[in-house]
């Protein structure tokens, strides 16, 4: 095949093609999260316009476009103008290197430290928003912009660690070979259970979403980084927003759930089951993909209808004395148990799963519930 | 070629923004202006073929430490610095010092860089990477870890001796 077409055209048109149904489910997506609040919340969400409100997925971004564009008066112009496009570039960038169903078709561009590439695009999103924070010339935007960067830099910290099992199980860097091994293992939601845990806490951290949205608490900030952004820029920083959200459910979904494969120990729909079925298998991954993904982003809206904001010293503390180490255990304990297994001749894997079952099993004998007798100091405590 | 193309393209945007990192008077610009000197660079490693490194680079630069400069310059406001110089002779030798270096730099650069590259193929993936840091390199990998230490370790005293003043 010509070069050209091999190495530019094809990842491109690839690429353009995830990044039109990305953003289409993005743009639904808010729809989507504004309704099922209205339902856990007992009310009814936007429902007028179009059938059960459908049409506000197109209604909202026309509003957008014609709001007033309102730059403050002392704004920094330029950085000003950057903070709501700048967090737009990885985020986009990232569609490139995530594969969404069976390679080769649904990968725009297979890199073998995938992974890498991955964190480093999604970790650079935070300038956005500390640049639009710092240039908007307003105290509240600065101090949500300061939040934003303390938050992001704790919390990359166990992001990264809690992929290291991941890492050693697979022994790859390429997110295709890890959806492969779990595809003839077991999906490492369950020998990496509490990684999976501090991946999905992390996750949702770094996308400054409840429990963890301190950079525009509006109770205390107003709007926090975004409080002088109006109109298109708003959108866009709730775009980068969305954007991160799906790329973090991606990855989630890639190195915990077996990305596009429904296999257990080779048995299943494997990477070549669906390869052997020509395109209709290939769309029965992306499927798949699609699916596992979307109960991800379902679990990012109960999380913001259900839990309570964080205090900043709780922020701290949970990023840096209880995940870290937690994560850093992780990693002791799995090379431990992958070293064995491969001098002893056992799985892995099957070891690390049978513990952490026992784990959660321990966790939850322990929040069983109980007839508890309140002491009057608890309660004046609260 | 096109190899070419990207290299001197984004060479001259390494240069640019590092030059701009010095010389400009705002030091929040200046840090993000080393953000996207780091991203040239990152790049420079993926035409050398080892994405491996170029994404290191962007994670631990660009990712983590750079947010944490413009936090610190963000938190201490230091957004307009415009002092007259107060010391004539030590803005001199400052000057005199950088030029003696970068000529120096320069000097030693021409005469001993490698204009050849060394035969058989060119490995830095993570593997190669790791045995030769936990291998051959073991010592001054070691070494730097304490170095980090005693920096965390004198943060903390730091901190601390502030924290008995107070109370």
């Amino acid at each position: 095949m010509n070069p050209w077409m091999h190495y530019l055209v094809w990842p491109l048109v690839k690429f353009l093609v995830a990044f039109i149904i990305v953003q289409g489910i993005v743009a639904a997506m808010n729809w989507v999260e504004r309704r099922l609040l209205g339902f856990v919340q007992a009310r009814l969400g936007p429902n007028r316009v179009g059938p059960k409100g459908l049409l506000q997925i197109i209604a909202d971004p026309v509003k957008f476009l014609l709001k007033e564009d309102i730059v403050p008066a002392n704004a920094e112009t330029i950085a000003y103008f950057l903070g709501p496009i700048l967090p737009l570039i990885p985020t986009f960038l990232v569609y490139c290197l995530i594969p969404f169903g069976p390679p080769p078709t649904f990968v725009a561009a297979r890199v073998n430290v995938a992974v890498l590439l991955v964190l480093a695009l999604t970790s650079t999103g935070v300038y956005g928003i500390i640049l639009g924070g710092w240039a908007s010339n307003n105290k509240y935007s600065l101090m949500g912009g300061l939040r934003s960067a303390a938050q992001m830099v704790s919390y990359e910290v166990p992001f990264g660690l809690s992929i290291v099992g991941v890492l050693m199980l697979s022994g790859s860097l390429d997110l295709v070979k890890i959806v492969n091994y779990q595809a003839d293992h077991i999906w490492n939601l369950f020998p990496q259970l509490i990684a999976a845990f501090i991946f999905f806490v992390a996750m949702t951290a770094e996308t400054n979403r409840t429990p963890f949205d301190l950079p525009e608490a509006d109770s205390e900030l107003v709007g926090g980084y975004h409080t002088e952004y109006s109109a298109m820029k708003f959108a866009f920083f709730m775009l980068a927003e969305y954007s991160a959200m799906l790329v973090n459910c991606c990855l989630m979904t890639l190195l915990f759930l077996g990305g596009w494969t429904l296999a257990i120990g080779g048995y299943g729909l494997t990477t070549q089951t669906l390869q052997h079925m020509g395109i209709p298998g290939g769309m029965l991954g992306v499927l798949i993909f699609i699916v596992k993904v979307m109960t991800f982003m379902l679990v990012y809206i109960w999380f913001r209808a259900t839990f309570p904001r964080f205090r900043f010293d709780q922020l701290m503390d949970l990023g840096w004395k209880w995940m870290i180490p937690l994560a850093l255990a992780n990693i002791v304990v799995t090379g431990v148990v992958v070293l064995l297994g491969q001098s002893l001749n056992f799985q892995g894997e099957v070891v690390l799963s049978i513990a952490g079952a026992a784990i959660v099993g321990y966790t939850l004998y322990n929040l069983r519930p109980r007839a508890k007798v309140v002491h009057a100091s608890r309660v004046s405590e609260v | 070629m096109i190899e070419y193309a990207v290299f001197f393209f984004f060479a001259a945007v390494a240069v640019i923004f590092a030059l701009m990192v010095v010389l400009h008077r705002n030091p929040v610009v200046g840090a993000l202006a080393l953000v996207a000197s780091f991203f040239a660079l990152a790049v420079m490693y993926v035409l050398l073929e080892a994405p491996f490194l170029a994404a290191l680079q962007v994670i631990v630069y660009a990712g983590a430490i750079m947010v944490l400069f413009l936090f610190v310059i963000m938190l201490l406001n230091l957004q307009k610095q415009s002092e007259e110089p107060t010391r004539p002779l030590q803005q001199f030798l400052g000057y005199a010092g950088s030029a003696a270096f970068g000529i120096g730099l320069v000097y030693y650069l021409s005469k001993y860089a490698v204009m050849e590259l060394p035969a058989g193929p060119f490995i830095a993936d993570a593997r190669t990477v790791g045995i030769r840091l936990f291998e051959a390199y073991i010592f001054p990998f070691e070494m730097v870890s304490i170095l980090l230490l005693a920096a965390i370790v004198g943060a903390l005293l730091l901190s601390g001796v502030r924290m008995e003043e107070r109370t």
